[in-house]
């Protein structure tokens, strides 16, 4: 059972993720500030004595869970018809040639750190409009991969699809990035 | 878990060009404004707090698993608690009859006992009594 401290350090460990991945569906900080609230006490009122262990899948389902919730509150024709439909979504497969040529500039990507903090500022927001613009199911399943550190069993049980569904997800999602980052001269 | 070693070409530059992103969008997390880091904090002490109260929870569901055992037997509860007047009242009820024909008994022994004894002689010196057979009674 996680003690009230764990609870509290995990809690603390994802809030930021969480804030911003919300901030990447429903693109209003004020309904990602209440999900990730909402999400945050859920796990606490009704998980709050499971194993540490248990606690990020958990809340990871609960916070896609308050997405869609949100989602479905939302009453208004364009709220529905402009993200509940990006989670059928389903794009063109992915370009690895555009990977490969990924690939070919990592030599390069050790100067980045070198940039000022606008400039960093500049690529993030770049980075975030193109995470943004991803299929919501792509963009789900590539941000828990890459950036929540979930592996690929991991993901679908969270996101409720097979693996072969987030690897695909995951892959198309990569290869609209990559495409559309190189598209604006970004480099990785 | 699924380890680097069995990516192919492609999904290791998959992965190479995921974990990139999310370095940014990691580094990005880190510059958030002060309202909403604040926000995110007080959500996150509110969260705690409601589980505080969650070891509470045992003993309410403990007290009302009890309640639940003995809701079966509610009316024989009732009825057990019940008995102990209705005992005092019908011992009461019963006391009272008794007391009641004991007096009567005594009332009617000492009636026969004055009916049936002699005259005593100085009945006759009594001005009441005289006039008493002078009525004719």
């Amino acid at each position: 059972m996680a003690t009230e401290q764990e609870l509290s350090e995990f809690l603390r460990s994802v809030e930021k993720r969480a804030f911003k991945r919300s901030v990447y569906h429903v693109r209003d900080e004020e309904a990602a500030l209440d999900i990730v609230q909402d999400s945050m006490m859920k796990l606490a009122e009704h998980y709050g004595d499971k194993p540490p262990g248990e606690l990020p899948m958990l809340f990871q389902r609960i916070l896609s869970n308050c997405t869609l919730d949100w989602f479905r509150r939302q009453k208004t024709r364009n709220a529905l018809f402009s993200n509940m439909s990006d989670f059928e979504g389903a794009g063109d497969d992915g370009d690895f040639d555009l990977l490969e040529t990924f690939a070919s500039e990592q030599g390069s990507q050790q100067a980045e750190s070198a940039e000022d903090t606008t400039r960093r500022a500049q690529v993030l927001r770049q980075i975030e409009d193109q995470i943004q613009e991803l299929p919501a199911r792509q963009r789900e399943a590539f941000l828990m991969r890459y950036w929540e550190d979930m592996d690929v069993a991991e993901t679908a049980a969270a996101m409720g699809c097979s693996e072969g569904s987030v690897k695909t997800h995951c892959s198309r999602a990569v290869a609209a990035l990559s495409k559309a980052l190189k598209a604006k001269g970004i480099q990785l | 878990m699924t380890s680097k070693m069995q990516y192919t070409g492609s999904e290791q530059l998959q992965e190479r060009f995921g974990r990139a992103v999310g370095r940014r969008l990691s580094a990005g997390t880190a510059e958030l404004p002060y309202h909403i880091t604040e926000r995110l904090r007080a959500a996150r002490t509110q969260a705690v707090a409601k589980r505080r109260v969650e070891p509470t929870a045992p003993a309410v569901v403990a007290s009302g698993g009890g309640k639940l055992a003995f809701g079966g037997f509610g009316l024989w509860r009732q009825i057990a608690s019940a008995l102990p007047l209705v005992v005092l009242a019908g011992g009461l009820v019963l006391i009272h009859s008794i007391q009641n024909e004991r007096r009567a008994t005594e009332v009617a022994e000492v009636d026969a006992q004055l009916l049936t004894d002699d005259l005593p002689p100085e009945a006759y010196a009594d001005p009441g009594f005289v006039q008493f057979l002078k009525s004719g009674h």
